[in-house]
């Protein structure tokens, strides 16, 4: 057969720097927006946490450390910390468990099927968190209708609200369509054909989850953890409607610091100190990317 | 209901062997849509077995219910003396080799061929001398430490044929192993494939929808079409002896032409008439291989030897050279017959237009009815 070269059409090439430029501008606005809106604001922050508070709310521009010392040397906010990361982490724990096999379902899942699953998935977000608190109040509630149907039981009614229980319910349902996205997006290396193969080889279903589909959905899994673990850091309203005032963490001190107490410098410190968190876990999501490779 | 089971080809080339693999009544239905329909088949020990037909034809979900990937609606998988119809694909010990490799992509290469074994709880100094073994026969021992993306296809599908078979399958099951290689890796994993399922002596089933695969590397060749087996049999019967149409196009290339056999062993096709073997009548088609085919000049006297021969005028519509061929196109009474020669150094008629005659043999020409 004749084989015919085709010349290729000749590539318009643009001077580089007229590429840099164009890129420069795009980037512009979003520039200002951050150094305006997060940069400064969070600078400032850092500023008041070595101020001086005063009673009244009053603020004096000193350098001291005092906020820090006293942060660290009561045993009250030591264990707010501690308290704030663990329940943090059985949150992102529990939200990734009842997610996962959603996720995994729902990849797997083709068509119309897949399209309807995941805007059932994503629906949750359409209503605030506000909202869905007070539903689960409803729920967990000591007369409400799973601690009614406990007790019906015969079982001992547990108490599922205005503790740390009722705050995890709350959060992982809250976060769920978080995690089941952030799964679905780092699912991409998990092809039927590997798992076909693993079983081919004589991998139980078991074996095939442990040694091939779970290794190859960590990107997913480290992806979900960091932002699930950050929203929930962060998270206010949950917390306090559901902790009915009861579970001290991070944020909820945070705003009574700030807006019932007045101790700005100290709501700041602390709110430095959810910073310094975040990118530790930042740093550990790099570290586990890295060992993914 | 019963089910007679065709053993795969001659008795000659399957003597002596027993069978290993056997499909009683296999059937495969998607609500309405019936992808495999009732296939049987036989695949005797240490034979490579095709499944060659275009796609749609079942044979991909023929292959993947032996393998257990797929639950048949009806019917039997036997190995050896063993019913495994329902047994799940981690219990029946087979090799599989998937056209995209499927190699785990977070294992080294030793550790993908080690993975079958350590699944098998083989001891550790076993796994590793097995993969050392395994690598070393499809050449790639250098490469042990590597992860599959730093591989090309063809070394990635030499992993994925060292994963399948360290764990001595029963059976190897090839799902179009060579059809993402280029041409010329393709003629190589052909031998070697080949070499190696001779070697080992394994049972094997191959499915392909290119014909010189089939041909090339495999004992029987079972043509598939709609579902159902068109042929089984030997490279050369499928060829030289296709039982349809469809198998007579579909493996290897034909000239076709329709007509109207005469039951005087001649069939009229237009305004043209053709000797065909035995005496066959009603409408038929008639079917000639283009390299069976021989391109003279109009009016020369050619001898063939004493044999019955056709022979249709035409002229030259167009020439193709092909490295190794030429294809000339004739218009012969308005249809169109290839004809190919061997290239001597690209010579032969090259002028457009000319007047020319095909020639072939009578035995050359098959005939199939076409319904009434």
């Amino acid at each position: 057969m004749m084989t015919i070269t085709v010349p290729t059409a000749p590539t318009v090439s643009r001077p580089a720097l007229g590429r840099t430029g164009t890129a420069a501008a795009l980037l512009l606005p979003i520039a200002l927006i951050n150094a305006i809106g997060f940069i400064l604001p969070v600078l400032n922050l850092l500023r008041m946490s070595f101020n001086e508070a005063l009673a009244g709310g009053g603020v004096r521009e000193t350098f001291t450390l005092a906020n820090w010392t006293g942060l660290f040397g009561d045993s009250f906010y030591v264990e707010l910390i501690i308290n704030s990361i663990t329940v943090s982490l059985s949150i992102t724990i529990a939200t990734l468990i009842v997610s996962y096999p959603i996720a995994l379902y729902l990849h797997r899942s083709t068509g119309r099927w897949r399209t309807f699953l995941t805007v059932l998935v994503i629906s949750p977000l359409l209503t605030s968190a506000v909202v869905r608190t007070y539903g689960w109040i409803a729920l967990l509630a000591d007369q409400g209708p799973i601690v009614s149907a406990i007790a019906a039981l015969g079982i001992a009614p547990p108490r599922l609200m205005f503790n740390t229980t009722g705050v995890i319910i709350g959060l992982t349902e809250i976060l769920m369509p978080y995690m089941i996205l952030s799964l679905l997006a780092g699912f991409g290396r998990l092809d039927p054909r590997v798992e076909e193969a693993a079983m081919s080889l004589g991998a139980p279903p078991a074996k095939t989850f442990w040694r091939v589909i779970l290794p190859l959905t960590l990107p997913g899994i480290a992806l979900g953890c960091l932002l699930c673990f950050v929203l929930a850091v962060s998270s206010f309203i949950t917390p306090k409607l559901l902790g009915g005032g009861r579970i001290f963490l991070l944020a909820t001190e945070i705003y009574d610091q700030a807006i019932v107490t007045l101790n700005w410098p100290l709501a700041a410190t602390l709110s430095m100190l959810v910073l310094i968190i975040f990118g530790a876990a930042l740093a550990a999501y790099a570290r586990v990317l890295r060992a993914i490779e | 209901m019963m089910h007679q089971t065709v053993l795969c080809g001659s008795a000659t080339v399957s003597d002596g062997r027993d069978v290993h693999l056997r499909l009683d009544g296999l059937t495969k239905r998607y609500g309405e849509s019936v992808a495999v329909a009732a296939l049987d088949l036989a695949v005797p020990k240490g034979e490579l077995v095709a499944l060659l037909g275009p796609s749609g034809c079942g044979k991909t979900t023929t292959l993947r219910m032996v393998a257990g990937l797929i639950k048949p609606t009806n019917g039997r998988i036997v190995v050896g003396s063993n019913d495994i119809t329902i047994m799940p694909t981690y219990r029946r010990d087979m090799g599989l080799v998937f056209q995209s490799y499927a190699l785990f992509p977070h294992m080294s290469v030793a550790k993908n061929v080690a993975f079958g074994l350590e699944m098998r709880s083989v001891p550790k100094p076993e796994i590793e001398r097995r993969v050392k073994e395994a690598l070393g026969m499809v050449r790639l021992e250098a490469l042990a430490e590597r992860k599959p993306r730093e591989l090309s296809g063809g070394q990635q599908q030499r992993v994925a044929l060292a994963r399948a078979l360290v764990i001595r399958p029963s059976i190897l099951l090839l799902d179009e192993p060579l059809s993402n290689l280029d041409a010329k890796l393709r003629d190589e994993m052909r031998n070697e494939i080949r070499d190696i399922q001779q070697s080992l002596g394994i049972t094997a089933v191959f499915v392909t929808h290119d014909q010189v695969e089939a041909l090339s590397m495999c004992d029987k060749v079972v043509v598939m079409q709609g579902g159902k087996l068109e042929q089984v049999g030997t490279p050369v019967d499928v060829y030289e002896h296709p039982a349809s149409p469809f198998v007579a196009s579909f493996v290897g290339r034909t000239n076709r032409l329709k007509g109207t056999a005469q039951g005087d062993g001649s069939v009229t096709i237009g305004a043209m008439k053709v000797l065909v073997p035995g005496r066959p009548g009603g409408k038929v088609e008639i079917m000639v291989r283009p390299h069976r085919m021989k391109l003279v000049e109009e009016g020369s006297v050619e001898d063939v030897a004493g044999q019955e021969v056709n022979r249709l005028a035409g002229h030259l519509k167009r020439v193709t050279f092909v490295g190794d061929l030429l294809q000339y196109s004739v218009d012969v009474g308005g249809a169109e017959i290839v004809v190919e020669a061997a290239s001597d150094h690209g010579r032969g008629f090259r002028i457009v237009g000319t007047p020319v005659a095909v020639l072939w043999r009578v035995e050359d020409t098959m005939v199939f009815g076409r319904g009434a």
